[in-house]
């Protein structure tokens, strides 16, 4: 059976135009994926059920027992933490945030190793953006600045930007001028009509200025700044000036090097800046398919778009204190939920080793790293593939997962409900 | 060898991350991207084992020769085994140098472990899927 | 079966006729019955005021530009947070708050319906959910056709079935509940960066004008005999001299509906500006009153400023553009593909600004030179004029000339030759303020026929009791006991529920959203019409078959369904 316009659940592209074969309960094929999106979707390996540490070894269990297992760790813990959400979706994440407003604990999502800098500088500046289809339609000059689509949103290109056809730019090879800015060669800089090679740490230096020459002060920019030679700065500062409509997608380059949230900050500015002279729009390149999703429900729900502390009664916000690498390295969480992340692999050590000295339970359906950490795993089903609900994408438009398989696995909501109401009676006893 | 690691996604990296007890994502992850004349001066090929030391871990890595990377610099997908070697200062933001993190290497016989080993390191018991 | 018995209430029922009877209500199964039996639980209302449940039409609340305003406000979401307390969860923000900060804010004040001033359909999803976590109020959503390049084209064709057929189209797959038009053909422009300075000016590539896009638009909105009128913020907001483009427009407007307005212009104030400067800049609102008066098919809301700060958001993304060049402030735009657009700027409205005193004026002679109460009605744009908890400090001034004496002289000198304000003498009554505040709005948005704005039997038992005895307050001097008894209901009750009392929201809430169910002809009906189908495909980044919000995002919708004229 062939399932059309079906969601993937990888990257923040949230692509929604697959075509999916299914056969007998389960998917054969995917169509219009790009490889990431396919290989999530076929030979999808899972636990069979939930798994619990016994001294040495691992067991196996019901969910019922786990879910009471898992009540029980949160409900004796006394500052616990809630960490991950973004590869679920948003039905789940609403019940996340709102155990962690229950127990008086502390929920953070992956945006927290990821574009919080971004929402930091955003909560200084702003964020001068648009959906994708305005770039698609419109855009005559794209800045790939500290990322690497054809790695890590590999069909960005062809969906949103260079190669996309769009209303007023119908001839997407000529009509767009493509400008990659990073440290290194990457893929995508040998397809851009011109690559800037940035010295590390270099990128906070080379905004402002670009956004001096942008100002007319080019008189004040030395003849090379970190690595880049002044005259290809003020090259591209008359391709922004001279483009109709130019975009800005930035990712971790930015975000993860030295000065993290003002790099972006600067570029925020540097946007600012251009639109005085033309329209000019700049969005993060968002991760996991539904990061944005954790950012838009906690938002509505407690004010703050991650690292939220509930231990005072109130929501209550300070990235670098409660956010989750922070509280983990200083060791002040003694128990964890990890939900639809992993970050036995992707915090550092110093967090992990922590993780493994707590009770950590996990929902998530895959064996991953953190696995190895948790005393606790409990599989849900994947929103995407057997589970349906909300995902935002990238640039904020909310589409709908849809489940093209049934497996009978409890959906993460399912999970998170039970959890839910145990801990709920749990603080009543 | 004092380098700087930049940490990031790649397409093996990520065709594998939801397998991580896999021998795909082993190897996709466990890889160092070095430029060539460095690896020159290390005196390694390709496919040696490396040791990187950050401030107070270790791990072992199987060097790649890639022009794509600047000399004194080094690239290694992100997850488990770039994320050893990473502090957990953050500075306030929230975010540690996973960009910009100065390593130390030298060539190395020990074997490269795998994500399971790395957890058990750090106080993990393995699962075996 | 649930009974309620409501003794003693003091009741304005403007819509019955009800001007201050004392007199019981009887409620069953959520809505107003003649009788109940002796067995009801009763609440006395021990004489206090009773209004119909109080309805906001036109508040930013939920939706995609509301949450970028949280999200990049952490400062407000400390100023206004309050902790988790019995069934209240946490909340933030003082004038971007939380949905649930929302929801409570609104409840404590008696209110229990809600129009979300602007929802983009291509992210209507987003508005739906933050709908169903504002539990205390039902919702309805203003759907933004301004920058719609499929609706410019029929515009173009002069095709106004066309426009119908999309629209229908539209409201139904997003569930949106009326037309809303922003800065109309200005939010496409901006696309560009650019923006229209009048109505008459043609839109880039798709040479329409604004005028052009208003009248095709009521005639649609009128030929799908949708409940509320098109609802238009007008062209060239907030600039020195824009009362002549208002002016213009209003004079666009025909009389098409004998039940209601043919246009509902809101937030007024910011579009009633003379002179040609902010140097010069005065209130021209006697010529736009002296307009509406004239004009029966035309309300108007006011869009009141209060002082101090708050948060602009609108669709209007050329606007915000240029506080952002005026004001430096931190600014977020989100332009949305083949529709609409949208920005962000937080201001402070301050007593020492000659220009901010004149808007203050500005909207409070909006309402005093109405003559027919029905024709505007009070509202501040949320957030954009004012946080919504400042509706009974607006209050209060309309009632009291003394209260507006006494406002103005802590206000800039030189102000008062630029507004007529001191010289109005006006001062509305409870019944007025009744009409104002629920049973204008019901009338304007089409719900009094849903049971809303009013306390007939058969109506919807939505009611606010409020700790005020009318005949023990002179609203005129006590002005002070108005402003505190309309803060804080003593019983708030939502379909023969009590919700809120004294301040505390007691239960957990379960709200309808009211929706629209245009029914065109199959041959009319645009999913079936390849060229539309194909150029959705095109330039939309989403698939048209998952672009409709699906049913799981109302579980308790309330659809109202209409017959085209086509």
């Amino acid at each position: 059976m062939l399932i059309k316009d079906v969601v993937c659940p990888f990257c923040g592209c949230l692509c929604d135009d697959l075509d999916v074969e299914v056969e007998n309960g389960r998917i054969i094929r995917v169509d219009n994926a790009c490889t990431l999106g396919s290989k999530t979707m076929v030979g999808d390996d899972r636990l069979k059920g939930p798994i619990r540490r016994d001294g040495k070894g691992w067991v196996e269990t019901t969910y019922d027992a786990a879910i009471e297992e898992a009540a029980q760790i949160l409900l004796d813990a006394d500052r616990p933490l809630l960490y991950g959400w973004s590869s679920t979706h948003g039905e789940a994440q609403s019940i996340g945030v709102h155990l962690a407003e229950l127990l008086g604990g502390v929920v953070d999502n992956t945006s927290t190793v990821c574009h919080g800098p971004s929402i930091l500088a955003i909560q200084e500046v702003g964020h001068p953006g648009c959906t994708l289809g305005q770039v698609k339609n419109r855009a005559d000059l794209i800045i790939y600045w500290g990322c690497n689509p054809i790695d890590a949103h590999p069909r960005h290109m062809s969906r949103y930007t260079t190669y996309a056809t769009g209303f007023f730019v119908r001839d997407a090879h000529r009509g767009r001028k493509v400008i990659v800015v990073d440290t290194r060669r990457n893929e995508t800089a040998d397809v851009a009509t011109e690559f800037v090679q940035i010295e590390p740490g270099g990128d906070y230096a080379v905004l402002s200025a670009l956004r001096a020459i942008v100002r007319g002060r080019g008189d004040v920019v030395p003849p090379s700044v970190s690595g880049v030679p002044k005259e290809q700065l003020v090259r591209i500062a008359e391709m922004c000036k001279n483009a109709k409509f130019g975009a800005i997608f930035f990712g971790l380059g930015l975000t993860m090097t030295a000065g993290k949230n003002k790099n972006v900050r600067n570029a925020i500015e540097l946007t600012d800046e251009l639109n005085r002279h033309t329209k000019f729009i700049i969005s993060p390149m968002r991760g996991h398919w539904n990061v944005y999703g954790t950012n838009e429900v906690f938002t509505w729900i407690t004010g703050y778009p991650y690292a939220v502390d509930f231990s005072r009664g109130i929501a209550f916000y300070n990235p670098g204190e409660t956010t989750a690498v922070d509280i983990l390295r200083r060791g002040e969480c003694d128990a964890c939920l990890v939900v639809a992340s992993d970050p036995a692999a992707h915090f550092p050590k110093a967090c992990v080793e922590h993780l493994a000295r707590i009770p950590v339970i996990q929902i998530d359906p895959h064996p991953n790293a953190t696995t190895h950490i948790c005393r606790l795993q409990i599989p849900g089903s994947v929103a995407g593939i057997d589970a349906a609900g909300t995902a935002y994408r990238m640039d904020g438009v909310p589409i709908r997962m849809k489940a093209v398989i049934e497996t009978g696995v409890p959906n993460d909501t399912e999970i998170l409900q039970k959890l839910y109401n145990r801990v709920r009676e749990g603080t009543r006893e | 060898m004092k380098v700087i690691m930049n940490t990031g996604r790649t397409i093996p990296q990520g065709e594998s991350v939801e397998r991580k007890h896999s021998p795909e994502y082993e190897s996709a992850a466990s890889v160092c991207f070095i430029h060539p004349v460095d690896m020159m001066v290390l005196g390694i090929e390709d496919g040696a084992h490396i040791r990187l030391s950050g401030p107070d871990s270790r791990v072992v890595l199987t060097a790649r020769a890639s022009e794509m990377v600047e000399q004194g610099s080094v690239f290694v997908p992100l997850g488990s085994y770039s994320n050893h070697v990473v502090s957990g200062e953050t500075h306030c933001t929230g975010m540690p140098d996973f960009k910009s993190t100065m390593v130390e290497i030298i060539p190395t016989e020990d074997p490269v472990l795998s994500v399971a080993e790395l957890m058990e390191s750090l106080g993990g018991v393995r699962y075996a899927h | 079966m649930t009974e309620l018995l409501i003794r003693n209430a003091c009741v304005f029922d403007p819509l019955n006729g009800i001007r201050g009877d004392v007199m019981d209500i009887a409620i069953r199964d959520g809505r107003i019955v003649e009788s109940v039996k002796n067995d009801a639980d009763v609440i006395d209302a021990s004489g206090f005021l009773t209004l119909p449940g109080g309805i906001d039409s036109h508040s930013h609340v939920c939706g995609t530009k509301v949450n970028f305003g949280r999200y990049m406000s952490p400062e407000d979401m400390r100023a206004g947070r309050t902790a988790r307390r019995g069934k209240m969860h946490v909340t933030s923000g003082y004038y971007v708050p939380t949905t649930y900060g929302n929801s409570y804010r609104y409840s404590t004040m008696g209110y229990t319906t809600v129009l979300e001033g602007a929802m983009a359909p291509l992210e209507a999803r987003h508005t739906h959910e933050e709908f169903n976590a504002t539990p205390h109020q039902d919702m309805l959503a203003n759907t933004l056709f301004d920058g719609n390049w499929s609706i410019m084209e029929a515009v173009h064709a002069h095709d106004v079935k066309r426009a119908a057929a999309i629209v229908a189209w539209t409201l139904s797959s997003v569930r949106g509940f009326a037309i809303k038009l922003t800065n109309p053909g200005g939010t496409e422009a901006w696309g560009w960066g650019e923006d229209l300075t009048g109505i008459r000016d043609p839109v880039p590539n798709f040479n329409v004008t604004p005028a052009e896009i208003i009248t095709t638009m009521i005639s649609a909105n009128e030929l799908l005999h949708l409940p509320h009128s098109v609802h238009l913020h007008c062209n060239n907001l907030g600039k020195p001299g824009n009362y002549a483009t208002t002016l213009e427009t209003f004079g666009l407007v025909p009389d098409l509906n004998k039940n209601r307005q043919t246009l509902y212009a809101t937030h007024v104030q910011f579009h009633a500006y003379g002179g040609s400067t902010w140097r010069d800049i005065c209130s021209k609102a006697d010529e736009i009153t002296k307009s509406v008066n004239a004009k029966p098919q035309i309300v108007m809301d006011m869009g009141q400023i209060m002082f101090g700060r708050t948060m602009t958001m609108t669709a209007d993304g050329p606007m915000e553009f240029n506080l952002y060049c005026l004001h430096h402030n931190k600014w977020s735009n989100h332009d949305v593909e083949l529709e609409t657009g949208s920005g962000i700027i937080p201001v402070l409205y301050s007593k020492k600004s000659l220009v901010n005193c004149v808007m203050w004026a500005i909207g409070l002679e909006l309402a005093l030179l109405t003559k027919n109460p029905y024709q505007c009605l009070l509202a501040t744009d949320n957030p954009n004029g004012a946080p919504f908890v400042k509706y009974p400090e607006i209050i209060g001034l309309l009632m009291s000339k003394r209260y507006r004496d006494e406002e103005c002289s802590t206000l800039n000198n030189g102000f008062e030759q630029r507004t007529s304000i001191s010289s109005l003498d006006r001062e509305m009554n409870w019944n007025e303020i009744a009409i104002i505040t629920r049973a204008g709005q019901a009338k304007a948005l089409g719900l009094a026929a849903q049971g809303k704005g009013h306390l007939a039997p058969g109506a919807e038992a939505d009611l606010a009791i409020y700790p005020i005895r009318c005949d023990d307050v002179d609203p005129a001097t006590e002005y002070r006991k108005v402003v505190e008894g309309f803060q804080k209901t003593r019983f708030t009750i939502k379909r023969g529920r009590v919700v809120a009392r004294d301040g505390d929201v007691i239960v957990e809430g379960a709200n309808a959203t009211f929706w629209v169910n245009p029914t065109v002809p199959d041959e009319h009906n645009v999913a079936n019409d390849p060229d539309f189908v194909k150029k959705f495909e095109e330039y939309y980044t989403v698939r048209m078959s998952n672009y409709p919000v699906q049913d799981v995002y109302l579980p308790r919708g309330r659809c109202i369904k209409t017959e085209a004229d086509i």
